[in-house]
């Protein structure tokens, strides 16, 4: 008896170091508990077993044999650490499934799982014996079990950690990319690889807003059908990523159509298009990380398009500076280069255009050696129409002066050629007139311009006579032109608007007024001198 | 710039692509020409070897999806071959190998077309 039981002590001793040695052999979790069941099963010679370990504090069963798997999901909800004998729920299990012994896996400082035995095949009771041999596998066991729930764990975060890594290596590349493009077709292009390869997708539509418009870029999902039902909802307002829930929740429409993730594309927190993505064909669901990722590239890629837009945009801004600048020179050299100098008349003029190109313009023009036409005319309208405009202008005037043809005939004809290559009520307001350096006379037509004012013995005369301004209609009626004798120190003031209305720092008119109180004051100073330091 | 390239040649009835260099957001519109070529010319049987890539980014599994539905709906696919534990890891991570076969070499992969017949 003594030597049988020291055999059976002996047996028991070297199955439990081999299998101590077997179990942790292996760091596979599986490979272990099978090992640690199929031990209990020949062990104690039962037909049916359970092993259920602790995860996360509830119990969750990793294997079983001799039941069928629909029992085996009817396994209850139930906390690692109670008593499981105390546990209904437990118990039930237990009995529906003829389950007899079970004990806990347990390790120095917590419940490891637990193991639950079916009755032996011998019919017979567990004993005592029995139990405390279940014990010192499961001792064993134990920290066989929890080495390879760790290196689970370990093997989770590090795909993870590999998972954010691939994204992040993703988004560092694309946003490469995005600011490589030249195109935003390119962009988009680059965009829907990327999700779709990133999350296994088929039925997609990127969405770009332009004011009121949309624009679908690459839809694999039924454009009309799309549209409609995103008309329904106000999508401008869209200003959070929407996942599968909520998608179902706010839009069951799109939802039906098999849309799962609404991500919006942001600048500075306002939405500029939409990311719309369906079912992955993996089924899994796209976690928070997902459509963070997806909110990201988009935004990378939104930016990008739209840095993209600006760019083109301040380059067009620049070449039509260009062009101005290069109008503006035109300009310049349409005013006269020298101005004649005659014995009794002293003749300065001075233009300054402001910023943009105007059509303010005036000429001098010398017939013959006695005689000098003085012009000055105002084309409405600014840029470059007014300084065509001006340029026609300009060489009517040219052609005009050596035709010798009476000032008032010659202004209706100069009417005439305006009103037949003007358009769109463009119009120029004009005077003109002969000095004569013999007799001393001015012979002028004013065709609607400011009055120049002629200053005489401290008053001011307006020269009014003329006509209507040129090129609103064919002429009709005949401008008339008036003769004036000059005397000494008498001052003729021509202007354009563009002085009268001229603003001061403090967005004052300078007015007329002004400037006639201070052509008087000045009149005799107004000299080819004068203008050099009061230009502005 | 990365280089890429690819080659495409013939066996029997399967097209084999082979992937050389890195294949990233810049150059994967390369294999998306050969893959709207083959489609075209009605080709859907296609092993692609990535025996020589040294490199796949997001956009380049892109490609992949965004053609194999059609190439399936034909009743061709597209298998896998070859991948270096790094480019692998790179597919394993996204899922593709619950969606694509992968096989070791390019003969495995082009074995399976004909035995299917």
């Amino acid at each position: 008896m003594q030597d049988n039981d020291n055999l059976k002590a002996k047996r028991n001793l070297t199955a439990l170091v081999e299998f101590s040695r077997v179990i942790n052999s292996s760091l596979d979790l599986n490979f272990i508990l099978n090992n640690v069941l199929l031990t209990c099963l020949g062990k104690f010679l039962a037909t049916r077993g359970i092993i259920a370990l602790n995860i996360n504090g509830k119990l969750q069963i990793k294997s079983y044999k001799g039941i069928s798997e629909d029992k085996i999901l009817l396994f209850p909800d139930i906390d690692a650490n109670e008593d499981c004998t105390e546990n209904d729920d437990f118990t039930k299990f237990f009995t529906e499934n003829n389950l007899l012994a079970s004990e806990k896996i347990s390790s120095s400082n917590e419940c490891v799982g637990i193991v639950c035995l079916g009755e032996k095949l011998n019919k017979q009771d567990y004993l005592k014996d029995d139990l405390d041999f279940l014990k010192t596998i499961l001792n064993i066991a134990a920290s066989a079990i929890q080495n390879s729930l760790i290196v689970e764990e370990l093997k989770l975060v590090n795909r993870e950690l590999d998972s954010r890594i691939q994204r992040l290596s993703s988004l560092f590349e694309l946003s490469k990319e995005f600011g490589l493009f030249s195109e935003s077709t390119k962009v988009t292009r680059l965009l829907i690889f990327a999700l779709i390869g990133q999350f296994l997708v088929q039925k997609y539509a990127l969405f770009r807003f332009e004011g009121n418009d949309i624009e679908v870029i690459e839809p694999k999902l039924p454009v009309e059908e799309l549209l409609k039902n995103l008309r329904k909802i106000d999508y401008h307002r869209i200003d959070t990523s929407l996942n599968k829930e909520q998608v179902a929740l706010l839009f069951p429409s799109l939802y039906g159509m098999g849309i799962e993730v609404i991500v919006p594309m942001q600048i500075q927190g306002k939405t500029k298009g939409l990311i719309i993505l369906g079912r992955r064909i993996n089924n899994f669901d796209y976690t928070d990380a997902d459509i963070e990722f997806i909110f990201s590239v988009g935004s990378l890629a939104i930016i990008s398009m739209e840095n993209r837009r600006l760019f083109r945009e301040a380059l067009e801004k620049q070449k039509m500076e260009e062009e101005l600048d290069l109008a503006r020179e035109i300009q310049r050299n349409l005013l006269p280069q020298k101005i004649p100098v005659y014995k009794n008349f002293d003749i300065a003029a001075v233009n300054v255009s402001s910023k943009q190109v105007g059509g303010d313009y005036y000429d001098i023009i010398e017939l013959d050696k006695d005689d000098c036409v003085v012009a000055i005319a105002d084309v409405s309208g600014k840029g470059v129409p007014a300084s065509l405009l001006m340029a026609n202008m300009q060489a009517f005037l040219q052609v005009i002066c050596r035709q010798n043809v009476p000032l008032d005939e010659a202004t209706g004809l100069i009417n005439d050629l305006i009103s037949k290559n003007t358009a769109d009520g463009k119009f120029i307001t004009f005077f003109w007139g002969i000095l004569n350096n013999i007799d001393m006379t001015f012979e002028y037509v004013n065709a609607g311009h400011n009055p120049p004012l002629l200053i005489r013995d401290g008053k001011i005369i307006k020269l009014e006579i003329g006509g209507m301004i040129l090129g609103v209609m064919k002429t009709i009626l005949p401008y008339r032109s008036e003769k004036i004798q000059l005397m000494k120190d008498d001052v003729l003031v021509m202007f354009t608007d563009g002085i009268s209305e001229a603003m001061n720092k403090k967005s004052e008119e300078f007015s007329d007024e002004a400037l006639e109180k201070l052509s008087l004051r000045n009149g005799r100073r107004f000299s080819r001198n004068y203008f050099k330091g009061n230009t502005k | 710039m990365a280089e890429f390239n690819t080659s495409i040649k013939n066996q029997g009835a399967v097209s084999i692509i082979n992937l050389k260099g890195y294949l990233d957001a810049h150059t994967a519109p390369i294999l998306e020409n050969n893959f709207v070529d083959l489609i075209e010319k009605s080709c859907y049987q296609i092993v692609v070897d990535f025996k020589d890539l040294a490199y796949i980014s997001s956009a380049g599994l892109g490609v992949f999806m965004a053609y194999i539905e059609k190439i399936r709906d034909s009743k061709g696919d597209i298998k896998l071959s070859g991948m270096s534990d790094k480019v692998y890891n790179i597919f394993d991570l996204l899922g593709f190998p619950l969606l694509y076969e992968i096989f070791k070499s390019e003969d495995e992969a082009v074995k399976k077309f004909t035995e299917i017949k």
